[in-house]
């Protein structure tokens, strides 16, 4: 066991944790923050996608001791705090970019890093922004042009 | 099938001194963690147990990356792919590394996984390694018995494996700075798949004379294509100090693909090597003809 301090959307938070706890089950189990999925648990699907200190990683592979001192962001952060959708979840929502809402989290998040890089992305951009998520309801397409939506909203 | 990880214990130690002496005690039961995109998934289909998960994070001088026309490239051994890719220094020197980085993984997997990791593991298709051994490549290990230096292309023992003991701990990769009107290329071809792991990856590092005329000197490293990555000598040799025709090319890559050893897919893999081959000679080729070369 050892205490960790991570700051999850931007709330501290102290706890003890085993070893072998990942960053994903730490944040779902300990945190009770479901918004992150668990997928193929091998960093294949993005399912549990977050930013750790701003960039994407699957939380599946990180261990919660290696986000000790860190800031996360998952996508219960994601919405303003007013509780206001973020630009990028009223795309998916507007563009139809969502089916069973599995990937969407991972989606948002992969998206987010993206944006925050490169304000302006090209489709092939957000194409390989986004090919670390999987999609099994084929809405690949839809998301592309969610995320070039919301990124035109914010460079207005 | 559940893919959970098993109890270890985990540290963090500040220098390579503490990292070495944790190895020494701890042997084969402890393994090194820098990305953890292979360690933890190996951990989680059951392919590694190790009782110590030995994290090298903890030292942050091991995150670097710098170019000397005397020293070439160094990259320190937590060095990610993520920055690898667009970092001007790369760009400039060796834009072949840029392309090992975006055929590995997808942006999570490089916002993690390290250059140094890459090689340790010793997948047959690791993407940097048929660059390193192009670019003639070696690590720095650091281990109870002092510091060394190794050649990548002596480090990989087959698949999965390398020569490393448990108690080595590679703590830098240094590429040497090409001579003058000299190039690099990497090409591959991905299985179609939900992890788009490379089928056949080649490199290609030529030196031009001769107003750019001749092949002075080339080195090819193929990946994927045998139980370990491989030069391909009798293709280099073909191409020595040729001038280059329009069929060159094509010769040596015929002959490159009959050097690699595919395990599996035989005759498509050897197919696409000499597909690759050829393109990855054109492209180094044809950067090392430009801006008098070194690209």
């Amino acid at each position: 066991m050892r205490t960790i301090k991570v700051t999850v959307n931007g709330e501290s938070h102290q706890a003890e944790v085993p070893d072998h706890r990942t960053l994903l089950d730490f944040l779902r189990q300990d945190l009770e923050l479901m918004g992150t999925k668990s997928g193929c648990e091998t960093g294949d699907c993005g399912a549990c996608t977050v930013l750790l200190n701003g960039k994407a990683v699957n939380s599946c592979l990180v261990l919660a001791a290696e986000a000790d001192g860190k800031e996360v962001l998952t996508v219960e952060g994601l919405a303003y705090p007013n509780r206001e959708l973020h630009p990028l979840q009223e795309a998916f929502v507007e563009h139809g970019a969502i089916q069973c809402g599995y990937c969407t989290s991972g989606m948002l998040l992969s998206a987010k890093a993206l944006l925050d890089e490169i304000p302006r992305p090209t489709e092939e951009e957000v194409k390989e922004a986004l090919a670390g998520n999987l999609c099994r309801c084929t809405g690949y397409y839809s998301i592309i042009k969610a995320v070039q939506a919301a990124a035109e909203k914010m460079n207005r | 099938m559940v893919r959970k990880l098993r109890k270890f214990n985990y540290s963090r130690p500040g220098t390579v001194a503490e990292v070495v002496s944790l190895l020494k005690d701890y042997q084969e039961k402890a393994s090194l963690l820098a990305g953890g995109t292979d360690l933890l998934v190996f951990m989680k289909l059951g392919g590694k147990n190790p009782k110590h998960v030995i994290d090298m994070k903890g030292i942050t001088v091991l995150d670097h990356l710098s170019w000397t026309p005397a020293d070439g490239l160094r990259i320190g051994c937590l060095t990610t792919l993520q920055s690898i890719l667009r970092h001007p220094l790369i760009r400039e020197h060796f834009p072949m590394l840029e392309q090992a980085a975006k055929a590995l993984g997808h942006p999570q997997i490089r916002s993690r996984a390290t250059v140094a990791g890459n090689i340790c593991t010793a997948s047959p298709s690791g993407d940097c390694a048929p660059s390193l051994l192009a670019l003639d490549a070696r690590v720095t290990v650091a281990s109870p018995a002092g510091e060394r230096t190794i050649p990548v292309r002596e480090i990989f023992a087959g698949p999965f494996k390398t020569i490393l003991a448990p108690t080595d701990v590679v703590t830098e990769i240094q590429v040497p700075a090409l001579p003058p009107h000299s190039a690099g290329s990497y090409r591959w071809q991905p299985k179609i798949t939900a992890v788009d792991e490379t089928l056949v990856g080649v490199a290609a590092v030529v030196t031009l004379s001769d107003g750019g005329k001749t092949i002075k000197d080339v080195r090819i490293g193929l990946g994927s294509v045998a139980p370990t990555p491989m030069r391909a000598p009798r293709a280099e040799e073909f191409l020595r100090g040729k001038q280059i025709t329009d069929s060159l090319f094509d010769e040596a890559a015929g002959i490159a693909a009959g050097e690699s050893q595919p395990r599996t897919r035989a005759e498509y893999r050897r197919e696409i090597t000499r597909v690759l081959v050829e393109q990855a000679l054109k492209e180094a080729v044809d950067r090392a003809s430009r801006n008098g070369g070194n690209r």
